[in-house]
């Protein structure tokens, strides 16, 4: 019945010219239980500080929910509510959804509110997908999801999820003598897939908190553009990946500059590779040797060179083979491949 | 009833988890070498870790059963015979994951019990920071550099078997010297490691600490509202945004200080500190921008003043400055307050420029985990050359990085 119904108009997010154009005030702060050197919560920091005070968070369980709410303790400036492990999708649209009913009825004055429901790779790429789709497919209601992807179940001391890394040292996959790696299957594309599989959802966006502007333009431009909106930050995370808490942001780079995580958005169906990502597919730059990332891991300390071969291959066939580079992941009818009979 | 013990290892969470799981079990194991029963567990609230936060794990030992059953039901014994600090800036106080205000590091030390540092310090500089007691205690330093590594990868440089080693020395009553030997032969079958905790023993050094002795500060703390006084909804009131900031020579006002979540304040986290040079400064925003803690204040005339009750000591400022020697990252022990830096160097740029040299030069270098493949060995080999890990009985370097499976913990 209400299918007709138009959407609310959105806030209008100028994109930031550069660093010192960044908004100074912060609404995440200090005196979160993190660790030392959390990517996750400097993404909690730059997407709020992106979107402003007029915004509701949602947070669905993970490390962002309970390193910081504990116990009448709490970071955020702006309001906040926690919603179950699998739920962002469902928060962000029932949110978005109450929202305009109170508007509707008077409750609450008519403006523009942001809201974003944000949740971990477990939460959000595992138990929590069904919702995100379901959620992307509903053009009349304007939230974000935003997916922090530390590769693994990190809030409970790191077990595997759908997005760790081929042969990653988790809780679930110890490294041992007879079988070197336990994890081998490769990361999922969850970016790729909501673009693709979501035609009603106007942006969707891979970002990294090591290039801070250019993470708070996707978040202000999914935020403006209106209607169901999706991004997928990867997030370097020291306890996990078992690395000194001070390379954190350099981490965060080399993801990039490997090719390991390219950066890309997709607007109003459109696609655009952006910063190193395109400078790179146009050759502007040349993709550094994932082994300059993965040695710096002790998540992949049993890795021998075979496996770093592996893992380089990989990313060379998502560089090289996929139908559009890291991703869309089907393979162009390539000559060499497949030479037509 | 019979004699209970309980010993308390306070580390830093991930860091130092493999190690302090050693400790406490190796202390329950040589204590049944002495005819002893015992149990080793961590502390339920401080998990999940995280990386520096503080975080505990007990041993309790008792001459028998019915004594240890008694001793064992509590969520943190009342109080201990001996506290281990396995990195010695815990002194300056330990602020849990998953509690409120700042909790001295002797604060559960019996009378005549033992305070027992890992550290490269001397007694004067450990004694400055713990605070003060009513009543005297033992201190008793092991000469080492804490012995930092991840989640996953363990570096094994002896540091566990040598506090077995030390506590066999402060109380003997526990476990001697030859329960010590046999644990670690059951454990590790390694007579290099038997080597280093007899060495360790030896070469401890013990003081008794006055109660005029130490930090007369009051740690800080908070009241929290009862469960029936929550709000509505359960609903926590948020944090307020910030203001300007007040410049302390001219007055002015401006930039901008975000408000901070009071009953958090994550210094006890932290094992170095940024020092900023201010004078090097390009204004260029990045240590702003990328700090996770969102530490730096903006100052009216657009510099970034690090809040050291907020910064956990990560190092990605020092990393992400484009300016060399601009930030440094610095020993914590090397500072007894938490001072604006900005201001002391609007007050007093020469003696601020004195302040920061002799800051940066006392810097003894600080690693937290793993860095780069084979980082571990070398380390080791380090040791090995000062003296502080034995190898007399042949080198078996290759060995010395182990990758141990960590234990699950549940959360949240
Ligand atoms: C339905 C449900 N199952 C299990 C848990 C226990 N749990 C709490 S946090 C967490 C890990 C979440 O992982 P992820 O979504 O990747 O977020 P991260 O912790 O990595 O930030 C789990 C399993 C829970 N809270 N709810
Ligand atoms: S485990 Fe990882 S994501 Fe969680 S708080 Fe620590 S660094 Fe952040
Ligand atoms: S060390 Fe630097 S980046 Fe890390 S918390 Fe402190 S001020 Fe922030
Ligand atoms: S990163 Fe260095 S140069 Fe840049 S603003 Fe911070 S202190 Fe100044």
């Amino acid at each position: 019945m209400d299918a007709v119904e138009t959407a609310l108009p959105t806030q209008q997010l100028e994109q930031i010219k550069g660093v010192k154009k960044a908004p100074l005030e912060e609404y995440f702060t200090s005196g979160h239980r993190t660790c030392q050197g959390c990517e996750s919560a400097l993404v909690m920091k730059l997407m709020v500080k992106a979107a402003g005070p007029r915004t509701i968070v949602l947070g669905s369980t993970g490390c962002m929910y309970v390193a910081n709410t504990t116990y009448y303790s709490t970071s955020w400036v702006v309001p906040w509510m926690h919603t179950q492990l699998g739920s962002s999708g469902s928060a962000g649209l029932g949110t978005a959804a109450a929202l305009r009913v109170l508007m509707r009825k008077g409750k609450i004055k008519e403006e523009p509110i942001n809201v974003i429901a944000f949740c971990g790779d477990g939460g959000g790429a595992d138990m929590g997908l069904s919702a995100i789709s379901a959620a992307l497919t509903h053009p009349q209601y304007n939230f974000l999801i935003l997916l922090y992807d530390n590769e693994s179940y990190a809030n409970t001391d790191i077990q595997l999820s759908g997005l760790t890394p081929y042969g990653a040292h988790t809780t679930f996959s110890p490294p041992g003598k007879m079988k070197r790696l336990l994890h081998t299957r490769w990361k999922k594309n969850v970016a790729g897939m909501l673009a693709a599989g979501h035609p009603e959802c106007r942006y969707v966006a891979t970002v990294c908190a090591s290039y801070a502007v250019d993470f708070m333009n996707r978040v202000r431009k999914a935020l403006s553009i209106g209607g169901p909106t999706f991004i997928h930050s990867l997030d370097p995370c020291p306890k996990g990946w078992d690395y000194d808490p001070m390379l954190s942001h350099e981490l965060g780079e080399l993801a990039v500059e490997t090719g390991v995580w390219p950066l890309y958005e997709v607007e109003n169906g459109v696609l655009k590779l952006y910063g190193r990502t395109k400078a790179i597919a146009e050759k502007r730059a040349r993709r550094k040797p994932v082994r300059e990332y993965l040695i710096r891991q002790g998540r992949f300390a049993h890795f021998t060179d075979d496996d770093i071969d592996y893992f380089q291959a990989k990313v060379d066939e998502m560089w090289e083979k996929w139908l559009i580079p890291g991703v869309i992941p089907f393979r162009k009818e390539l000559e060499q491949d497949r030479p037509p009979v | 009833m019979g004699r209970l013990f309980a010993i308390e290892i306070v580390y830093r969470g991930i860091f130092q988890k493999n190690l302090a799981k050693n400790i406490s079990r190796g202390i329950v194991l040589a204590a049944r070498h002495a005819g002893k029963t015992g149990i080793s567990f961590g502390r339920y609230g401080d998990s999940p870790e995280r990386n520096g936060i503080p975080a505990k794990n007990f041993a309790i030992v008792a001459t028998d059963d019915e004594t240890l059953q008694e001793g064992m039901a509590k969520y943190e014994p009342r109080e201990v015979d001996i506290t281990i600090a396995v990195d010695d800036t815990l002194c300056k106080g330990v602020e849990s994951w998953a509690w409120y205000g700042l909790q001295p590091i002797n604060r559960l030390l019996k009378p005549g019990g033992t305070l027992l540092v890992t550290t490269m310090h001397d007694f004067d500089a450990i004694i400055s920071m713990c605070h003060r007691k009513d009543y005297p205690y033992q201190l008793a330093l092991l000469r080492g550099i804490p012995s930092f590594s991840g989640l996953w990868v363990y570096k094994d440089d002896h540091t566990d078997v040598r506090v077995l080693g030390a506590i066999a020395r402060v109380l003997p009553d526990l476990f001697d010297l030859d329960a010590v030997e046999k644990a670690i032969r059951e454990e590790w079958n390694d007579d290099l490691k038997v080597a280093s905790a007899r060495k360790a023993a030896d070469r401890l050094r013990t003081r008794v600490v006055l109660p005029t002795e130490g930090n007369p500060e009051k740690p800080y703390a908070f009241e929290l509202p009862r469960w029936y006084e929550l709000r509505e909804g359960l609903s926590i009131p948020a944090i307020p945004v910030g203001q300007g900031v007040a410049d302390p020579v001219t007055g002015q006002v401006g930039g901008f200080r975000p408000a901070r979540n009071p009953t958090f304040k994550k210094f006890s986290t932290r094992t170095m500190r940024p020092v900023v040079d201010f004078d090097k400064c390009v204004k260029c925003t990045l240590c702003w921008l990328q700090c996770p803690d969102s530490c730096f204040d903006v100052t009216p005339d657009g510099y970034y003043d690090a809040h050291m009750e907020a910064c956990c000591g990560c190092g990605v400022c020092e990393a992400v400055c484009p300016v060399e020697h601009c930030i440094t990252m610095v020993n914590e022990t090397a500072f007894t307050d938490n001072r604006s830096q900005w201001e002391m160097w609007k007050q007093d740029k020469d003696a601020y420029r004195a302040w920061v040299q002799d800051k940066i030069r006392a810097r003894p270098p600080r690693q937290h985990g793993f860095r780069i493949r084979g980082q571990y060995v070398e380390e080791i080999q380090q040791l090995v050359a000062a003296g502080v890990v034995d190898r007399s009985l042949g080198e078996r370097l290759a060995e010395d990085v182990t990758a141990e499976p960590g234990e699950a913990s549940a959360g949240g």
